[in-house]
């Protein structure tokens, strides 16, 4: 396990390196000029360089590039030319938001997901199963957007039952104190349950949304998987010995199909984890992808640059956390060893 | 051997699963034309509404008094809070740095200037600031005399008693320091200043700790709205120096986030993408008569969202509405729109240093070509009114027998087109990403263009990179906008179209012209400022500088029972007068 974890994190501080290093370079051949955003539209051109100067755009690249490390290394992701803050700060600010709402989707996703995948498969060319392909293709092929707009159309415009689109919370709610930065988490163990009641209905829309559009995947491969495992010799002998059917499908089918599932769920978690921009934008979650987009529109290099490291961090931390689920799930697989049969 | 097999599900899971993960993200991923579907499902809605309540009236325009507003203690206990979603997301409050418009108006919110605008009750009930009517704001009483040198002289009597937030009392000094750190510090509001005649931090005096002078070296007519602006309202002298650093002087970094005013809200809370906290200040001024009892500023991005929560009540008031959606607003009985026309333009620019645009034939044929009326019926859908030139239709000097030859005529259009000997032509028009408007007039540009034989590509681009490429004199052909804070026809013509004005952007420059603004600026007689102003309206119609497509009307959208919306001649939203009707 230490030799896992000591091989891994070598792996991982080479491509935070190349991560670094790409996104150094992709910022610098986007077109756009942060400058003149900042500046405004009275700047001159001495204006416009004076801020050049003050956030270093106009140093040679290779300056840029070692400054930039340096204070990469340091936990420092730089000035926003937007807000004029720190990136790092403006970024831990808003990740709890968007790791909250992706933790949601994905629970949801995989709440529906799994049991529809593996009742389809169970029950194949049935009625179920061809009702779970219907769901699995309407997922697929749904816009966040599109969802997003009819979701709060109907259920907060029309019918009232969902609160509107205006963040985490109503607006005039003041946020719990901050503990894990999930408000229904930090609702809670504060004891206030009116609260976390009301973070939950608001989390309601935004991760129906979201895990709507994501239990199709998880959906798909979960059926699929269990129909190879259901189809396998190992199951047929299973029930020709008249082994019950749910310890066939549970112990037998599932506990086999969990190795892929378990890779969708992480893919899944892992495109959540930079936020979803038009999400966040529909419902008006102060989520780090709201950030990115705006930096994005004004060419907020450092921002962008920023948010691209965090995600990439993320990233692995969170494939490392795959691999041990892998063990945990299939006792096969031993973390930094080579299995010979 | 290994075992291969967990190994291989692994990696066809993966496979297979990152293919789909992609797709779906491809799904949602597409920027929405959002305006679009919100006309599907607002069209729904109309069959269960009813006719829009007309505002409530009033005979005549008559000035309001802030001090007719209720001060009895019940009434400030029966204040509302008022919540509003602006145009944009506020992005850093720091006084004399450039911002998004919602972060200016925090900043409007938060800073007192010596003199305001005396808001005039229109008869649709909307309060309209004043063009040439003050009042004494952070200054009780004030004198503007003219100077032997040619400039004015002015003395103000600062208020006694009024307080920043945290209780330092607000004297000349303060004042002092804000205007200093106008002329001396890195913001851009030392660019403006020379406009009014005034360059040097002598020219701004501290007579005694309540009483300020500022003497101009020029009488503009621009002095006295100058004077209202945010930008001049009092800074804490003592906090923000206590703030600066060698590297900071004037505490720029300090004040990204907090505001140092002295007007009738402070920043309790900036947490801009979530929320900004204004809370009425205790020492303001003129405290007891705010209509409500702070504002909370809510950025939603998404318009329709932002108009279906005005509806529902849960939003008092929003800014930033596209035309589109305030059409379909006009059948929702929740909501009143707040509508009054402005003198700022949208136009196509043409760059004059890019070839063929140089040649003032074929920019005559595209100014002729410009579908104007429709641009007005189909993308602003009759909230502007038509621009007719750099002074627009509304703007104080407007001649209009010159702005009428801004007007679609494809048969003119094409004598230009062939005098100008220009064939086979394509040309790039470019438009901001954020601009739908600006996008869709983009669309009908480009066919009235290919009824003359002009081929044009429209490139939708980042802001930034749009940015980038008109300073760089990239784009020929562009659309954009401008509004001068003041409404000052020769302020506009100044900044837009003279030589080397760096947001000239169509690099139009005659010398005749530029005497021309010189002379109206620095003049306060109307028909000397009338007639130059009409002479440099035919030059800029001759020369074919833009077309210039229209002029937005300031626009609000608030639930049926918020009163109190004023707009002034900032078009920076103003919070102070904002009620709501009990019980309603």
């Amino acid at each position: 396990m230490w030799r896992y974890l000591g091989k891994r994190l070598l792996v991982s501080v080479g491509t935070v390196a190349g991560i670094v290093v790409v996104v150094f370079f992709i910022m610098r051949v986007l077109p756009g000029d942060a400058a003149a955003v900042r500046a405004g539209p009275y700047a001159s051109e001495e204006k416009l360089e004076q801020i050049r100067d003050q956030f270093g755009l106009n140093d040679p690249m290779p300056v840029q590039f070692v400054d930039y490390l340096r204070d990469v290394i340091t936990g420092d992701l730089g000035t926003s030319i937007r807000t004029g803050g720190e990136v790092t700060g403006e970024l831990l600010h808003r990740l709890p938001a968007s790791l909250e709402l992706a933790f949601y989707s994905v629970l949801l996703a995989a709440l529906f997901g799994i049991p529809m995948g593996i009742l389809a498969a169970w029950r194949r060319d049935t009625w179920i199963d061809r009702a779970a392909r219907v769901i699995a293709v309407l997922g697929s092929s749904m816009a966040f957007f599109w969802l997003g707009l009819i979701l709060t159309f109907v259920f907060f415009f029309k019918l009232g039952w969902f609160p509107g689109p205006v963040g985490r919370l109503a607006i005039t709610t003041q946020s719990p104190d901050t503990i894990t930065g999930f408000f229904t988490f930090d609702a809670a163990l504060g004891g206030n349950w009116s609260l976390m009641w009301e973070a939950f209905r608001y989390l309601a829309l935004p991760a129906l949304t979201v895990g709507f559009v994501l239990s199709a995947p998880i959906l798909k491969i979960v059926r699929s998987s269990m129909i190879e495992v259901l189809d396998s010799e190992y199951v047929r002998t299973a029930r020709a010995f008249g082994v019950p059917r749910r310890q066939v499908l549970f112990r037998d089918g599932f506990r086999n199909a969990l190795v892929p599932v378990t890779t969708a769920i992480g893919i899944i978690f892992g495109y959540m984890l930079g936020g979803n921009i038009i999400v966040e934008l529909i419902f008006a979650w102060p989520g780090v992808g709201r950030y990115a987009y705006e930096a994005l529109r004004v060419s907020d290099l450092e921002a962008l640059q920023g948010f691209v490291i965090m995600v990439g961090l993320l990233y692995i931390l969170l494939n490392v956390v795959i691999d041990f689920v892998y063990s945990w799930v299939d006792p096969r697989i031993r973390l930094g060893q080579r299995v010979v049969v | 051997m290994r075992n291969t097999r967990p190994w291989l599900l692994r990696r066809k899971g993966m496979t297979i699963l990152l293919g789909l993960v992609l797709v779906a993200g491809g799904c949602g991923g597409d920027a929405p034309d959002s305006t679009a579907i919100t006309a599907t499902t607002a069209a729904a809605q109309e069959a269960t509404t009813t006719a829009a309540p007309e505002a409530p009236t009033t005979t005549a325009a008559e000035p309001v008094e802030e001090e007719a507003a209720p001060t009895t203690t019940e009434a400030m206990v029966e204040k509302p809070l008022i919540v509003a979603s602006l145009a944009d997301t506020p992005n850093l409050i720091e006084l004399h740095t450039f911002r998004t418009t919602s972060a200016y108006a925090v900043t409007n919110a938060v800073y007192e200037p010596l003199i305001k605008q005396i808001l005039e009750e229109q008869p649709n009930g909307l309060l309209q600031g004043s063009f040439v009517d003050h009042v004494g704001a952070g200054a009780e009483s004030f004198d503007i005399q003219e100077t032997a040198d040619g400039g004015f002289l002015a003395t103000f009597n600062i208020r006694q008693g009024q307080t920043f937030a945290d209780g330092t009392a607000v004297t000349a000094n303060d004042y002092k320091y804000v205007f200093d750190r106008s002329i001396e510090g890195p913001g851009y509001i030392g660019l403006l200043l020379p406009f009014v005649g005034i360059s040097s931090t002598d020219q701004i005096r501290v007579i005694d700790d309540y009483t300020f002078e500022v003497e101009t070296t020029v009488q503009s007519p621009l002095f006295r709205r100058f004077l209202t602006f945010q930008v001049f309202g009092a800074m804490n002298r003592a906090e923000a120096e206590a703030n600066a650093t060698e590297d900071d002087p004037w505490a720029f970094a300090y004040y990204n986030d907090k505001g140092g005013g002295s007007g009738p809200y402070y920043v309790a809370k900036f947490d801009p993408d979530n929320e900004v906290v204004l809370e009425p200040n205790p020492g303001y001024w003129n405290a007891g008569n705010l209509a409500n009892a702070g504002v909370i500023i809510k950025p939603i991005p998404d318009a329709n969202e932002k108009t279906r929560l005005v509806s529902a009540g849960e939003i008092d008031v929003a800014t930033g509405i596209p035309p589109k959606l305030l059409a379909v607003l006009e059948d929702d009985p929740n909501v009143t729109i707040w509508a009054s026309q402005t003198t700022g333009v949208h136009y196509l620019a043409m760059n004059q240093t890019i070839a063929p645009l140089d040649n003032v034939d074929l920019r005559r044929a595209i100014v002729h070509s410009v579908p104007y009326q429709a641009l007005i019926d189909n993308v602003m859908f009759g909230f502007a009114s038509p621009a007719k030139g750099v002074v627009t239709s509304n703007m104080e000097t407007h001649d209009a027998s010159i702005g009428a030859g801004f007007a679609q005529d494809l048969d003119a259009a094409r004598k230009y087109l062939e005098a100008s000997g220009v064939g086979d032509l394509t040309l790039v028009l470019g438009v901001r990403e954020s601009r739908l408007g600006d996008q869709e007039a983009a669309v009908l540009i480009q066919d009235a263009l290919r009824q003359v034989g002009v081929a044009v590509d429209v490139q939708i681009l980042p802001d930034g990179d749009f940015s980038a490429r008109i300073n760089a004199n990239e784009l020929p052909l562009f659309i954009h906008d401008w509004f001068s804070w003041g409404e000052d026809p020769f302020y506009q013509m100044k900044f837009l179209t003279t030589c080397g004005q760096f947001v000239n952007y169509a690099r139009f420059c005659d010398e005749a012209y530029d005497a021309l603004v010189q002379e109206g600026t620095f003049t306060t007689d109307p028909e000397v400022r009338g007639d130059v102003s009409s002479r440099a309206q035919q030059i800029f119609f001759d020369q074919a500088v833009w077309a210039p497509l229209w002029s937005s009307d300031r626009t609000a959208v608030t639930h049926k029972c918020v009163t109190g919306v004023v707009q002034d001649y900032t078009r920076i939203p103003v919070f102070t007068q904002m009620s709501k009707i009990p019980d309603c």
